[in-house]
């Protein structure tokens, strides 16, 4: 009776989260804040992904404030024991149940498209993202989202769509105005 | 005050010195807002300081003024108008860094100045002192025959005279004349 009571636990508290995400962490350089022009690397590890009801991941989403241009690519993120395919870099991309994605890298599944990969992680991925030009202090938020079967729609039994946005930079540009003496006659 | 105390103060006056004009060599005069200029002054120098990697967008506005040389950089030139008068926020300059992003529009206000002399003369050697008489007043008058701010034929002496009214670094001039007077005979008895 405790062992079926201990289950049960389990199960509500697994199924009452479902987050799948866990481990997650970054790098910045140069640290913030940021003024235009500032080219900054971030560097995102997702150290562990659990796939709740074998709900596999899909796409790692890259959520970017108005204050950032020219998000590059540096390094894919791999695939350990995965399943085969790649993770492509894609800007914007529809999934067949009408979830949009992107920039960010998604995987493509080599086998049976829309199943994503089995991996469990972990996941390191790096990009570069540039401060626009401007002069009001726009919003330099970076974070990313996990997604998977149950966002996407590989699987109707997925349970990990509460996954939250990590967060990795929340600040505003550092707007430098020009501090001009006083008019002088000669 | 014993001698340290005193080679404390010294110091001090010395640091102080050094900075004012380490500022003044930096920084160039500082012009009191308003700024005097005169009537009909051309190439009338303004100038804030210099960012190397800034652009400066100046406009002259009233004062018949007129920006000549220098606009995009942090000096120009400006010609002014022949009507006197306060002229509020005649010369303004908007400073834009690399990022060309405006800073705080910086003013400054121009009185022009026109000044004129009333006309004296002409007078004989020996007529007493005149007031002399500029506009607007405060001014001096300068020149031969001038004595706080009149004029003395009998020290000037019989010729033509040019007299000078100074305000503000601004000028003008007025010509008098101290004619002979008449020379008369002795008395004769017939």
């Amino acid at each position: 009776m405790r062992k079926l009571l201990t289950i049960l636990l389990v199960f509500f508290s697994i199924t009452t989260y479902s987050q799948c995400v866990s481990n997650q962490s970054f790098t910045l350089t140069p640290p913030g804040p940021y003024q235009p022009g500032d080219v900054v690397v971030v560097n995102y590890t997702l150290g562990n992904f659990t796939g709740i009801n074998v709900n596999w991941i899909h796409a790692f989403q890259i959520n970017l404030g108005v204050g950032w241009t020219n998000l590059t690519p540096i390094i894919t993120p791999g695939n350990p024991f995965g399943s085969t395919g790649n993770w492509l870099w894609d800007l914007q991309n529809t999934y067949p149940g009408g979830f949009n994605f992107g920039p960010g890298w998604r995987f493509v599944n080599a086998g049976t498209a829309g199943w994503g990969t089995s991996s469990n992680g972990p996941f390191t991925m790096r990009f570069s993202v540039t401060v626009a030009p401007t002069c009001t202090p726009d919003n330099l938020n970076i974070s990313m989202e996990v997604f998977d079967d149950c966002v996407t729609g590989g699987w109707a039994n997925g349970n990990c769509c509460s996954d939250p946005a990590f967060q990795i930079y929340n600040g505003n540009v550092q707007v430098v105005t020009p501090i001009t003496s006083n008019i002088n006659h000669y | 005050m014993n001698y340290k105390e005193n080679k404390q103060v010294l110091l001090t006056l010395f640091i102080t010195m050094i900075m004012m004009v380490t500022t003044i060599f930096t920084y160039g005069q500082t012009t009191i807002n308003p700024d005097t200029v005169c009537a009909n002054a051309t190439g009338e120098q303004y100038f804030v300081t210099n960012t190397p990697t800034s652009t400066y967008q100046w406009t002259i506005t009233g004062g018949g003024g007129t920006l000549q040389t220098g606009q995009g950089s942090n000096s120009i030139t400006v010609d002014w108008g022949g009507v006197s008068g306060l002229y509020p926020n005649a010369v303004e300059v908007i400073e834009s860094n690399a990022a060309n992003c405006p800073g705080t529009p910086i003013l400054l206000d121009v009185f022009v100045l026109d000044l004129s002399g009333n006309p004296i003369g002409p007078f004989c050697a020996g007529d007493p002192t005149t007031p002399l008489v500029g506009n607007p007043v405060g001014g001096t008058w300068s020149g031969t025959g001038v004595v706080a701010n009149a004029f003395q034929p009998s020290s000037a002496g019989v010729g033509n005279y040019v007299l000078t009214y100074s305000m503000a670094g601004c000028n003008t001039t007025i010509n008098v004349v101290v004619n002979n007077g008449p020379v008369t005979g002795p008395i004769q008895h017939y």
